[in-house]
């Protein structure tokens, strides 16, 4: 009786940590937004993006159209409808203690466009910019919280 | 009838020796409270023993004894050396008793201690491979720019797409 107690406590113990291995999920931040030349507004929440393009890019407004919050799961694509004809989808690969592995699709009417794996660790961000969004272009800023 | 005295010769060194029977003893001292010559048979025994008894103690006493007895302990060492089979099976015994009592939460609490401490052991150190944060990148489309300011966190992956294929809003 008393060995059956303590196997029931040993899964007890060990089945949180086996779970949290095989169900982790990371927070992360997707903000899509819009960067062109028309007009001088830069959204107050874009100053960042605005700042670490400003070297590059000659881009005088910076408009949020979406800043989600997203518990992504390990193989489980997140899709963000930028425009009609531009789909970019976001998919965690996977995940250790402190780093997170994303793949990155743009898709522009159906065809593939881009496709890229990117490694994302604490305080650490990827844009992913540069497809035509109207007079301006699409930039997706990405970070994870661990 | 046999003269009793004569029956008792042999068992009254025994007696004294304390080698008797409790049925023997009893004989012996029911007959020593009406013979005599038992009693003086004994005491002469006695007498006898303390002569004996009192230079043999004063020899011992000056005997060392130390090194026999370590003699004798490292011969008795040397014939019970077991093989190294059952050295090792004796050693193994300490870690693995036979009792299932003993076994199972033992190796319960091992897995359990391997399951907490292995992502300690088993951390992987960042490599040149780790550190690069854009692992896979392609474009058959079009031309792409990576750029990773110095002092900025972030890295930027940049899509150059033609003016045709610029979408109206």
């Amino acid at each position: 009786m008393k060995i059956k107690i303590f196997i029931l406590a040993f899964i007890l113990v060990l089945l949180p940590v086996l779970t949290s291995r095989a169900f982790a999920q990371v927070q992360t931040r997707i903000r899509t937004i819009e960067a062109s030349n028309v007009g001088s507004l830069v959204d107050p929440s874009l100053r960042d993006v605005h700042d670490q393009l400003g070297s590059l890019f000659n881009f005088t407004s910076y408009r949020l159209l979406r800043d989600e919050s997203v518990s992504l799961a390990p193989n489980k694509p997140y899709e963000i409808s930028a425009h009609r004809e531009v789909s970019l989808e976001v998919t965690l690969v996977s995940q250790k203690k402190d780093m997170a592995e994303y793949r990155v699709r743009i898709r522009r009417e159906k065809s593939e466009i881009l496709n890229t794996t990117v490694r994302l660790s604490p305080g650490r961000s990827v844009l992913v910019g540069g497809p035509k969004h109207g007079k301006g272009i699409i930039i997706l800023a990405l970070s994870a919280r661990f | 009838m046999r003269d009793p005295c004569t029956s008792l010769s042999g068992l009254l060194e025994r007696y004294f020796d304390r080698d008797v029977t409790d049925q023997e003893k009893r004989f012996v001292e029911d007959h020593l409270q009406d013979c005599q010559a038992c009693q003086d048979e004994l005491r002469s025994l006695e007498e006898l023993q303390t002569l004996l008894k009192v230079p043999v103690d004063e020899a011992a006493r000056q005997e060392d004894f130390a090194w026999v007895w370590q003699k004798i302990e490292r011969e008795i060492q040397a014939r019970e050396k077991p093989s190294w089979r059952e050295s090792i099976r004796a050693w193994l015994g300490l870690f693995f008793p036979s009792r299932r009592r003993v076994l199972i939460p033992a190796v319960a609490v091992a897995l359990l201690i391997i399951a907490i401490t292995s992502p300690l052991f088993f951390k992987e150190t960042p490599s040149q491979l780790d550190s690069s944060v854009v692992v896979y990148l392609e474009s058959d489309t079009n031309n792409v720019m990576v750029y990773e300011p110095e002092k900025e966190n972030v890295t930027v992956i940049w899509l150059f797409e033609g003016p045709d294929k610029e979408s109206p809003t």
